[in-house]
């Protein structure tokens, strides 16, 4: 016992060190980013590496039984009520800062190398380093007010990022469409803030949870509050219905969206529904919403990713279709396999992006995977660790998309048949629509112009070695959760099992799960060989425009138009009440009336000026009679 | 008490400087000399006592006081470096004028006696004529001293007629026995003893340019050199306003309902008049006259509701507005000698020109305005509190309502510095000036971020 709280003793240096870092980085890139020019991307890039080694120090020293609290000052307290700024160190949270600082430090290696030339350099990396401080407030807090400082910020980094290339109006659009809608789900985080406040008169998680087993299941308060905290996650993790903003936040720098729009951010949803798990198991309603949800969200956005010309777009959503994948794992309860998605989804999405990004960075900017084709030949690096990256995600058995997914989808089995069946559906078309993007980029011609043909090249080290670290970390990161069916130690379930108790009656039998991963993988290998055999064999193309689509290939291709139905429901009938309340209410009543105000002072002003004549008699005068009133006033009235 | 002997003797060495023909030693050798007698005066700190048979007395409040007039001289001789650098002559007459200035505002913080309060405020005033007339050869110079001269003597009649009739009442000039005399004979208080008071307050409002007296101020700050305006709407006001508490608080407590309508009116009045005038002003030294007028204003609130004890607030209030006022003095006194006129429009487009003059005048107008984090808002939120908690909340009201619609001149600088294409003034900056400015805008976020530093020490 002794032992164990020295141990934490040495640990709390350390993980003060993981936040501060990255802070520190920021204001170094950003005030001094004109003199550092280049070098401030390997500052900034130390300034994550040190807290992941922080973090990898701290894995090492601790185990599953590992529960700690880092105070940093108590921050607000009056009467009874009182928030510590404080940290928790459990293996849950250590998890989360692995994989942010890990993949964090990768992906601005990567960036120096793709945002070698441009004129924001110092910028981006100011940015991306109060992003990542940020990410790490949020996951290492000790309470949800903490979390949701880090919330906050990580949703005004992706702001700053998605409109990173401010001159571009259209990228601001997309950065306000993200920052609005994630502030709808931050109303729902908060309002779930206040309810716990009113419920346990803390933010503590340890209180919290520890009070939490006096509640019955299923009391209204505690249905309403996780239904909120659920909004907030949707918000963040783009779920239906708020997740159309993830598609346009492709609008940023590609490193930015691999970090934030697929790694780290966006799941911060998942943490959180994770990290509340004790309150979500009282609420099994909320639960069945969280399944539906999440089943909806990931086979409607697949299918979108069927039509989608974009190479960031499809990649877009399919995250958000993966992000749908996980959110059903925590509907049935399944709290591990999803923190097991988000970490397998976390290396082979990463890697995706960045895959894509090499592409970008080789082809000059083009995005539109109709222009592409053959690359393999002249991007044999890119072309290997993206075709891992595809194959993980598709769930091709021994990479590790296979094993997350495969948990997820035992696990859906056990609840619903219904659900079941769509998510295999879904798995079915992300295979699809995955290896359409694969072959028409790498496979087949070039179809670009001469030029970019002569421009082709392999991306220099700083873009490839990330590429190849996220490929190994793709194939065998599954390996930390095999299923009881290979007869190995689950090594993630048993680390998080203290944080995350197990579900122990919704265990499959063997044998479906054999039949599961027998027929998945006949269907993978089947769709590879169609897909290719359809672009690549027989020529087809993407349709060259929505005109020649026939009327559901248009519908896909634009959405279903849940853009335009938010514009005609939401957008429109708000703009038009601002602009009834700017021309009547402000303009007409309290412009009129303040100047009226102003003009009032002003004329009461220059009324007054008329007394300082600059005649002493005057004054004298003056002060002689002021003195006889006030005298008068005093001892006569 | 000693604090006085010292900044006397300082007196005395300028003018023996001029004797012996040493005047580039005087500038230096005051900033010294100040520094120090600044760090003898916080030894009397908790060490307070009485001297000359108890017409002084020394305490923590006249201390702090003390501190505060001298630092503001120790500044105002670093800007006088360079002011007074160009004119050839009389720098010894104008030093020791200036410490005479200081001696009569220790007098005022640290008399418990009527006659030596009269003979601070006449050693001030007397001191300030001069200096409002020192540029004998500017005709609006001249208009202020003698105005200046008429008005202040005019008044200083009032003052020696109410201390006769408070004497022939109580029969002494101390003011722990006229305060004991009024303790005794509450109820039977003779109307002279009334009378007399009310005139002292008529006197110490001229003095802190109060309105119904004020009409002296917007014409002898903007007549007198720069230097000096600044010293008036520092020094002077924060010495006046230390006596006048002083005197309230130590002796007329128990005839306080007397004088206190006539100090809510005119806080109503200055306060309104200081704030409105003030918006139409294009001259700056006049908009910082009216600035100087309302903010006189905000302090007789502090004064009016002395009974919850704001010595605290009124010390901090003083402090904040000592520093904003002397950083605006202090850019505007380079900007004025470059463009010649004293106009607004010569600060247009100095944020470019010169970001560090522009930002401090940029704090120095926000802290006047009472915007926070700077001291000015703390300032006015302790008085205003304060006054509420005494059931002043008419006055609260009105003196709110006033200091929204000072926002718009104190903005006025504001805008043309930073709003404006810069013109053609070049303004020449030295490390005198830029040591005052740094000083000030380090002090105003300093108290506006720790307003404990001052408000628990009294």
């Amino acid at each position: 016992m002794t032992e164990n709280i020295l141990n934490e003793m040495n640990l709390i240096k350390p993980a003060m060190l993981i936040p501060l870092l990255p802070l520190l980085g920021f204001f170094i890139t950003s005030l001094f980013g004109k003199q550092l020019k280049h070098a401030s991307g390997w500052i900034a890039s130390l300034a994550i590496l040190v807290p992941f080694i922080c973090s990898a120090y701290i894995f090492m020293n601790t185990d599953a039984a590992t529960s700690f609290e880092v105070p940093i000052f108590d921050w607000i307290a009056f009467g009874k009520f009182s928030i510590p700024f404080a940290f928790l160190i459990d293996p849950l949270s250590i998890l989360m800062l692995l994989v942010v600082t890990g993949i964090g430090f990768l992906i601005h290696i990567y960036s120096i190398g793709y945002m070698h030339h441009d004129e924001g350099f110092s910028r981006f990396f100011s940015y991306l380093n109060l992003f990542v401080f940020f990410m790490l407030l949020l996951v290492m807090g000790n309470n949800y007010l903490v979390m949701f400082i880090g919330w906050e910020g990580v949703g005004l980094c992706s702001y700053l990022l998605i409109g990173f290339w401010f001159k571009n109006q259209s990228y601001n659009d997309a950065a306000k469409k993200a920052f609005i809608m994630n502030r709808i789900g931050d109303l729902g985080f908060l309002l779930g803030m206040f309810f716990l406040m009113m419920m346990f008169g803390s933010l503590e998680y340890k209180t919290i949870f520890s009070k939490a087993s006096e509640i019955p299941v299923g009391a209204g308060l505690i249905v309403i509050t996780t239904l909120l905290l659920f909004v907030g996650a949707m918000g963040k993790s783009a779920q239906i219905p708020l997740y159309t903003w993830l598609p346009d936040a492709m609008a940023g720098p590609t490193p930015v969206s691999a970090l934030i729009h697929a790694a780290t951010m966006v799941t911060a949803g998942i943490y959180l529904i994770t990290r509340s798990h004790v309150l979500f198991a009282l609420a099994p309603f909320t639960s069945d919403i969280i399944l539906i949800v999440g089943v909806a969200t990931a086979l409607f956005a697949s299918i979108i990713g069927l039509k989608q010309n974009d190479i960031k777009k499809v990649l877009a959503y399919s995250t958000v279709s993966q992000l749908g994948f996980m959110f059903a794992a925590l509907g049935v309860g399944a709290y591990k396999t999803a923190m097991f998605h988000v970490l397998t989804h976390a290396f082979f999405k990463a890697l995706l992006f960045l895959g894509s990004g090499s592409v970008i960075h080789a082809m000059g900017g083009e995005q539109d995977i109709r222009k592409m084709g053959g690359l393999r030949k002249a991007l044999p690096i890119t072309n290997f660790t993206f075709l891992i990256g595809t194959l993980a995600i598709s769930g091709v058995p021994l990479f590790a998309g296979f094993f997350s997914k495969d948990e997820i989808l035992a696990n859906v089995f056990v609840h619903s048949n219904l659900f079941f069946a769509v998510l295999v559906l879904t798995s079915i078309i992300t295979s699809i629509y995955m290896f359409r993007v694969y072959f028409l980029t790498f496979s087949g011609e070039f179809r670009g112009t001469d030029e970019q043909k002569h421009h082709l090249h392999e991306s220099p080290a700083t873009i490839t070695i990330p590429l190849i670290i996220l490929a190994v970390l793709s194939t065998v990161g599954g390996f930390l959760g095999l299923p009881s069916v290979f007869h190995a130690t689950h090594k993630l379930n048993a680390y998080l099992g203290n944080v995350v108790p197990s579900l122990s009656e919704h265990e499959v039998s063997h044998n479906f799960e054999y039949i599961l991963m027998g027929s998945l993988t006949a269907i993978v290998f089947i769709i590879i060989f169609a897909v290719f055999n359809y672009f690549i064999s027989k020529k087809n193309m993407p349709e060259a425009n929505e005109e020649v689509m026939n009327p559901v290939g248009r519908f896909i291709y634009n959405k279903y138009y849940v853009d335009e139905f938010y514009n005609a429901v939401f957008v429109r009938p708000v703009m038009l009440l601002s602009d009834i309340f700017l021309v009547l209410i402000d303009k007409l009543i309290i412009d009129l009336f303040v100047n009226a105000l102003a003009w009032l002072a002003i004329s009461l002003g220059k009324g007054a000026r008329l007394i300082q004549t600059g005649n002493t008699g005057f004054y004298v005068f003056a002060m002689v009679i002021s003195m006889i009133v006030l005298l008068a006033l005093q001892f006569i009235i | 008490m000693n604090t006085l002997i010292y900044v006397s003797c300082l007196g005395f060495f300028c003018m023996i400087a001029e004797i012996l023909n040493q005047r580039k030693l005087i500038i230096p050798v005051l900033v010294l000399a100040l520094a120090v007698i600044f760090g003898l005066n916080l030894s009397d700190w908790n060490h307070g006592q009485t001297y000359f048979n108890n017409m002084v007395q020394v305490d923590n409040f006249s201390v702090a006081f003390s501190g505060l007039a001298i630092f503001i001289t120790l500044l105002l001789f670093i800007l006088a470096s360079e002011f007074y650098a160009a004119s050839d002559t009389h720098i010894s007459d104008y030093s020791a004028i200036i410490i005479f200035i200081l001696c009569g505002a220790l007098m005022m913080f640290n008399f418990n006696n009527l006659a030596m309060l009269f003979i601070g405020i006449e050693t001030l005033s007397i001191s300030l004529y001069v200096m409002a007339g020192s540029r004998r050869f500017e005709v609006k110079s001249n208009e202020a001293g003698f105005k200046y001269f008429l008005m202040g003597s005019f008044m200083s009649g009032f003052l020696l007629f109410g201390i006769a009739l408070i004497y022939g009442a109580s029969g002494t000039f101390y003011l722990d026995k006229i305060y004991q005399y009024t303790q005794t004979n509450s109820a039977i208080l003779p109307v002279t003893f009334h009378v007399g008071a009310v005139l002292i307050v008529f006197a110490m409002l001229f003095k802190t340019s109060s309105a119904p007296f004020h009409f002296w101020a917007p014409d002898v700050y903007e007549g007198s050199p720069t230097l000096i305006t600044a010293m008036m709407s520092t020094l002077v006001k924060v010495a006046a306003f230390a006596a006048f508490y002083r005197l309230i608080s130590h002796t007329f407590l128990y005839v306080f309902p007397s004088v206190e309508t006539v100090i809510a009116i005119s806080a109503v009045l200055t306060v309104s008049i200081g704030n409105f005038i003030a918006l139409n002003q294009t001259n700056f030294k006049r908009l910082l006259a009216y600035s100087g007028i309302s903010h006189a204003g905000y302090l007789l609130l502090a004064i009016i509701s002395l009974r919850g004890n704001t010595e605290s607030s009124l010390l901090y209030y003083a402090v904040g507005y000592s520093v904003s006022t002397l950083a605006a003095f202090s850019v505007a006194m380079l900007v004025f000698k470059a463009a010649g006129n004293e106009n607004i429009d010569a600060l247009n487009g100095l944020g470019k020109k010169n970001p560090l003059m522009a930002a401090t005048l940029t704090m120095a107008m926000l802290s006047l305005a009472g915007i926070p984090p700077f001291a000015g808002f703390f300032g006015k939120y302790y008085i205003f509190s304060e006054a509420m908690k005494n059931g002043y909340f008419y006055l609260v009201l009105v003196a709110i309502i006033n200091s929204i619609i000072g926002v718009f001149y104190y903005f006025k600088p504001i805008l043309a510095m930073y709003g404006q294409p810069a013109n053609e003034i070049e303004v020449k900056t030295n490390y005198a000036n830029n040591l005052v400015l740094w000083v000030c805008l380090a002090l105003s976020l300093a108290l506006g971020l720790f307003p404990d530093l001052i408000v628990g020490l009294l």
